[in-house]
């Protein structure tokens, strides 16, 4: 094993009062990038996109993650493989214990109460059918058990909560079978996953669908949030969307549930934070060979479940190809603020809030153009509702190497969860060991030579660069 | 199980006129493997990776030499890997054998699953053995591959004259209006029969759906442009929900080729003869 860390830099930023002013950049104590791919796969080239994370309240070792990586040995075995970590994300190994053939289509997760249970949605290859699944214990090579499943679905996205008595399980997804093309909806488990009911969040007129992001977020006292993609019209590649906030109360166990939120327009579920937004559905390589259109994030204070955080992306018009937006709302989603942060050519925003109120903001930025265009994945923090904020870089790798074996580029979604004082994250990037492109440090442990920037397989030959999934950690603000 | 098999391929072995069961055996062996290696067992009840609890299904095997692995997973001779045995006590410290493995956890090395293991005569003889795994890996390749046409409604030789965009019924699923990440984009290559090897003659033309989407979900599957030559194993389309398709003005069957070894070298097409024909 050969591992490499290499020490940066960290760029903080601060705005006071309106005007943008940029410190030197400093140095963050404690942060952590590292490579999943562990050295006994240095010949590792696929394009390993659209990473998740799940982990643990109790036990800050234990770590699940996935992304599209494929099984080494192929798809003969009818599985494919998750990351795990049992050392609090130093290290990370691959097990093939998902019922897909070599890789999924799509996957999410979530934990348990009791480790080392894992909720697992995923698009199974081949058919893409939904695959609602659980293990018991993670860390067993048993392929995952499935709970549920049924056909044209996309984009299952897996949250959980913990009651005294079993595990909610929260599947947001977009069911192509729903009646009157109100698609957004919410497989919801009260019962650790045996039995799950597809609640139906959409109450107005669509366009023959919803957007394909429907996310939960689920605080302490069972508050649940989803938002979701009203999409409304559509004139050839653009979609005309409002973005919407369902809320449920009681843990959406009731009979009619995320209705406890009403839009003042129509008095109808769903509160309307943006409408008549122009969505720019783009499913080829549009913004640095990444595809386009899905970009949506929640996440609720889990101590304080007022407070919701939401970030979506769309085309403002102004020259930029899709610009995420971040808003806040401290009255449980009754009213929103305007923008807090708008960020131009970025994809991926995903939020987390830790429990002494800090909203992370993990997102995907395309700077610079053409050749010299660059993926800069960035993780803020703030406690003052952006006022100011901290500026972590985690990566900065060219945006046109290597080039594309499918799409997702990068992913449609990256994966921000918070515990204790630190935000953990996963991102994908372009693997390259090369130290000015990780200004936070790195730690690979499959083979590489960083004098010479090169990866390298087992026999010490070069093996050509791809996308990774990468891991991080970063204290919260205090 | 396989271990037994394995067991009783080395008695067979030693017996006049065993050589092609143990062949077929061999081949079993190397079908249901992606890491096979030759190792001497140094360890019982052990492991060679934190990752791994220690059992009695466990043993620590040095590698002295690498048959077949994929190419992503970094193994070599002189590496110890973690054996999950097929069954526990079958293996002895210093007893030597050719491992038929799939590959179970990779980490800070590499642990797999027995599929079976072939005695060796120790010292196994490499290049006796790198040679019969590869004959046995080619047997089975052709086995898959006869099974697979057998499978296929039509296997011809042909050009592709003309691609097109779908025309997929009204009524179809994959027709109606969805907007998703994973939508096929399907097309349709019309190709010229040149040589009707299963279900077609020369001089027919065949209409073969395939996606476009450059989607995660449609990774690998064989594309096709105009003048594309190959042997081709057509299956009737059972994934559209639109089984049928129209070519000068007639109802015709729509065929997919979503299989990697649906499109094949247009050279193969007296291969794949013969492998019909053989029995």
């Amino acid at each position: 094993m050969r591992t490499r860390v290499i020490a940066a830099t960290v760029a903080l930023y601060a705005a006071c009062g309106g005007a943008t002013r940029q410190t030197p950049p400093v140095k963050l104590a404690g942060v952590r990038v590292v490579d999943l791919i562990p050295v006994s796969l240095s010949g590792e080239t696929w394009q390993d996109a659209e990473p998740f994370l799940a982990l643990y309240a109790s036990n800050a070792q234990l770590m699940a993650a996935s992304a599209f990586t494929p099984n080494p040995g192929g798809s003969a075995s009818g599985t494919a493989p998750i990351f795990v970590s049992n050392d609090g994300g130093d290290s990370w190994t691959l097990r093939n214990t998902l019922p897909s053939e070599g890789m999924t289509a799509d996957i999410t997760h979530a934990v348990g109460a009791t480790p080392p249970v894992l909720y697992s949605g995923i698009l199974k290859v081949p058919g893409v059918p939904l695959n609602e699944l659980k293990a018991s214990d993670f860390f067993s090579p048993a392929t995952m058990a499935l709970q549920a499943s049924r056909a044209d679905v996309d984009q299952p996205f897996v949250r959980t909560a913990q009651a005294a008595s079993a595990d909610r399980v929260y599947v947001g997804l977009n069911d192509f079978d729903a009646p009157d093309g109100r698609t957004a909806t919410v497989d919801v488990s009260l019962d650790g996953g045996a039995t799950y009911k597809s609640r139906r969040i959409e109450t107005r007129a669509t366009l023959g669908q919803n957007g394909p992001s429907i996310r939960p977020a689920v605080a302490q006292d069972r508050t649940v949030y989803v938002a979701y993609f009203g999409w409304r019209a559509t004139a050839g590649s653009t979609v005309t969307s409002d973005i919407g906030v369902v809320r449920d109360d009681s843990g959406a166990g009731g009979a009619t549930p995320f209705r406890d939120l009403l839009d003042p327009s129509d008095h109808l579920p769903g509160r309307l934070v943006a409408t008549h937004v122009t969505i720019p559905w783009s499913n080829a390589p549009t913004l640095g060979q990444e595809r386009i259109g899905s970009t949506l994030s929640i996440a609720v204070n889990p101590l304080h479940s007022d407070t919701v955080y939401l970030a979506w992306a769309d085309r403002v018009g102004t020259g930029d190809i899709y610009t995420v937006h971040l808003r806040r709302s401290g009255d449980r989603g009754a009213t929103w603020t305007g923008d807090l942060r708008t960020v131009t050519n970025a994809t991926n925003a995903s939020l987390a809030v830790s429990a002494n109120g800090t909203v992370g903001f993990l997102y995907q930025q395309v700077t610079g153009s053409d050749s010299s265009s660059r993926w800069v994945t960035r993780l803020e923090q703030s406690r003052d509702g952006f006022t100011t904020h901290q500026d972590a870089v985690l990566a900065t790798v060219p945006a046109n190497s290597p080039p594309l074996q499918f799409l997702p580029y990068i992913g449609d979604y990256n994966g921000l969860l918070t515990r204790g004082d630190r935000f953990l994250g996963v991102f994908s990037a372009s693997n390259t060991p090369d130290s000015t492109n990780f200004p936070q440090g790195v730690v690979y442990h499959r083979r590489v030579d960083f004098a010479t920037h090169r990866l390298l397989d087992g026999s010490g030959a070069t093996v050509a660069v791809s996308i990774d999934p990468f891991f991080f950690s970063v204290p919260v603000l205090p | 199980m396989y271990t037994r098999s394995a067991m009783f391929l080395a008695v067979l072995l030693a017996l006049p006129g065993a050589a092609a069961l143990g062949q077929t055996s061999r081949a079993t062996l190397v079908k249901q493997s992606d890491i096979i290696f030759i190792g001497t067992v140094t360890q019982v009840g052990a492991v060679a990776v934190p990752e791994v609890p220690a059992s009695d299904r466990t043993v620590v095997v040095h590698v002295d030499q690498v048959l077949e692995k994929p190419a992503a997973v970094a193994l070599g001779a002189g590496d110890s890997v973690t054996v999950q045995t097929a069954q526990p006590g079958s293996l002895k410290p210093g007893s030597q054998a050719t491992f038929y493995t799939t590959g179970w956890i990779f980490g800070q090395g590499v642990a797999v699953r027995e599929v079976g293991h072939e005695p060796g005569h120790s010292p196994v003889v490499v290049a006796d053995q790198q040679a019969a795994v590869a004959r046995a890996r080619l047997e089975m390749n052709d086995a898959d591959l006869k099974a697979h046409i057998q499978k296929a409604a039509m296997v011809v030789a042909g050009r592709v004259e003309q691609v097109r965009p779908a025309e997929l019924a009204g009524g179809a699923p994959a027709h109606r209006t969805r907007i998703s990440e994973h939508d096929p984009q399907w097309q349709e290559a019309i190709i010229q029969v040149q040589d009707g090897i299963k279900g077609a003659q020369a001089g027919e033309q065949v209409v073969v759906r395939f996606p476009t989407s450059l989607d995660v979900a449609w990774v690998g599957t064989p594309r096709f442009t105009v003048g594309q030559e190959g042997t081709f194993v057509l299956h009737k389309d059972s994934t559209t929900g639109s089984p049928e398709t129209v070519i000068a003005g007639r109802s015709v069957p729509a065929y997919t080729a979503l299989h990697k070894s649906d499109v094949l070298p247009k050279q193969d097409a007296p291969r794949i003869r013969a492998l019909i024909r053989k029995p």
